[in-house]
């Protein structure tokens, strides 16, 4: 019996050990799926409303919104309604994918180029990347998450990150007249 | 004798098992969060899962005491951008070809080799000084005065992070103090105003009038200096603001998180 317990410690060690690099590389597999699936897409639409339209299920299935809304809305989210969370969701949803599309110039064709993913925590992992896109090169690094699988739940722009730059607007929102007036101003942004 | 090794072989594959198991369990004591993000349920609280920390993005702030002064020059800047600048940034992308428009700015970032070289030194960093030496020279000798930028394309020389004076306040652990939004530079802080000034005397643009005898020729490399940078600095002051519930606020962000983002490099 004693003579056996380092062969299933080994054997157990064996099967556990790389599972968290394997989820580091799936998380870096979905993100590549994602962006690949994207820039497919960015090829061939013309125009950035059209984009916005045939990127939105490619961005749904990828995307954590849920999380996005309620990171960027911050503690003031526990004070929204059921329906206010949801409306939340819907309309930042539609903001964020719309802020994406127009991200893209017809005609340029951006190259990505990966680099070692980090892992600031369990479930969680940041892939840094380069972006060579219209001449100059960015720095974009995505933050996800395990939750129904890997989900994209971040993006930072030369360090500046999405939802943070959300966050400061909403906190304003929320001081000013709670989950009424944040969902006012998401309103009053998308109909711009 | 082989007792202690394989002792330790055991020790070692029962931390390995431990870490693995504790990996595992930290993982599992997430509960996944339902497709519809689970709105439908009556406790909103439900929806958080544990250790989801809604407050991790409050980090990067920065104090804005004179917010109503900001927000009128804010808006000033944006008219000036709007009908002056921007027009002029737009004429310049038109007329001069995208290679060209690179060129022109590597040329600008050649010569601002001074003020990264004594950022550099001011904060230590001895390697990105002689990086930046090495850069400059490799720049301006094979890439013609800095048109080309051969030296990326060494490894060793690759990839230096940019250094300004405001850097180097930050690294000597001067904060911001306070926002300021500048007359058409946009934003900025106290300490990164008084960086800009530290920039601005080691930049040899600002020495061209020395060179040439009167002061005024200073401005036509200053203003081609300017425009050249202008298409990237609304490339960057559109993805802070556009779909923005609120620019002013939009923007600030930005620029704290750009600024604590240079910092740590």
């Amino acid at each position: 019996m004693t003579s056996r317990l380092p062969i299933l410690l080994a054997a157990a060690a064996a099967l556990l050990v790389p599972r968290a690099e394997a989820s580091t590389a799936d998380a870096e597999a979905r993100l590549q799926s994602a962006v690949g699936k994207v820039l497919a897409v960015a090829e061939k639409s013309s125009t950035p409303e059209k984009l916005a339209g045939d990127l939105r299920p490619i961005l749904l299935d990828y995307i954590s919104f849920d999380a996005m809304t309620r990171r960027a809305i911050g503690p003031g989210w526990r004070q929204f309604t059921p329906e206010q969370q949801k409306r939340a969701v819907q309309l930042f949803t539609t903001l964020i994918i719309r802020t994406y599309s127009d991200k893209f110039t017809p005609g340029e064709h951006p190259v990505v180029k990966y680099k070692a993913p980090v892992t600031p925590a369990p479930g969680r992992v940041e892939v840094p990347t380069s972006l060579l896109y219209n001449g100059s090169s960015y720095e974009v690094t995505y933050r996800l998450e395990l939750e129904n699988g890997w989900q994209i739940t971040d993006v930072l722009l030369e360090g500046v990150s999405l939802i943070a730059n959300y966050r400061s607007q909403f906190d304003a929102q929320f001081k000013k007249d709670g989950a009424k007036a944040v969902l006012a101003a998401l309103a009053q942004a998308e109909n711009k | 004798m082989i007792m202690i090794p394989r002792l330790r072989l055991l020790a070692l594959l029962a931390a390995l098992f431990a870490a693995a198991l504790a990996g595992c369990s930290a993982q599992q004591k997430k509960p996944p969060v339902s497709p519809a993000g689970g709105q439908t349920k009556a406790d909103p609280k439900a929806i958080l899962t544990p250790g989801d920390d809604l407050d991790e993005y409050t980090a990067v702030t920065i104090a804005d005491p004179l917010e109503p002064l900001n927000r009128a020059t804010f808006w000033v800047n944006h008219q000036l951008y709007r009908f002056l600048l921007r027009p002029v940034s737009k004429g310049y992308e038109t007329v001069v070809p995208q290679p060209l428009r690179r060129g022109i700015l590597n040329v600008f970032q050649n010569v601002e080799f001074p003020v990264r070289f004594v950022n550099d030194s001011l904060q230590g960093r001895f390697d990105r000084a002689g990086k930046e030496t090495g850069r400059f020279v490799v720049n301006s000798v094979v890439g013609v005065g800095g048109f080309g930028r051969p030296a990326d394309h060494i490894p060793a020389l690759a990839d230096v992070p940019p250094a300004s004076t405001g850097q180097t306040f930050a690294k000597w652990g001067i904060g911001h103090g306070a926002y300021i939004v500048l007359p058409l530079l946009g934003p900025s802080s106290l300490r990164d105003t008084v960086g800009l000034a530290g920039d601005y005397v080691m930049n040899p643009v600002t020495w061209v009038g020395i060179f040439y005898g009167h002061w005024a020729w200073t401005i036509p490399v200053s203003v081609t200096d300017t425009v050249s940078i202008m298409p990237d600095k609304f490339g960057q002051y559109d993805a802070a603001s556009q779909n923005s519930l609120d620019r002013y606020l939009a923007l600030r962000s930005s620029y704290a998180q750009a600024r604590a983002e240079a910092a740590k490099k």
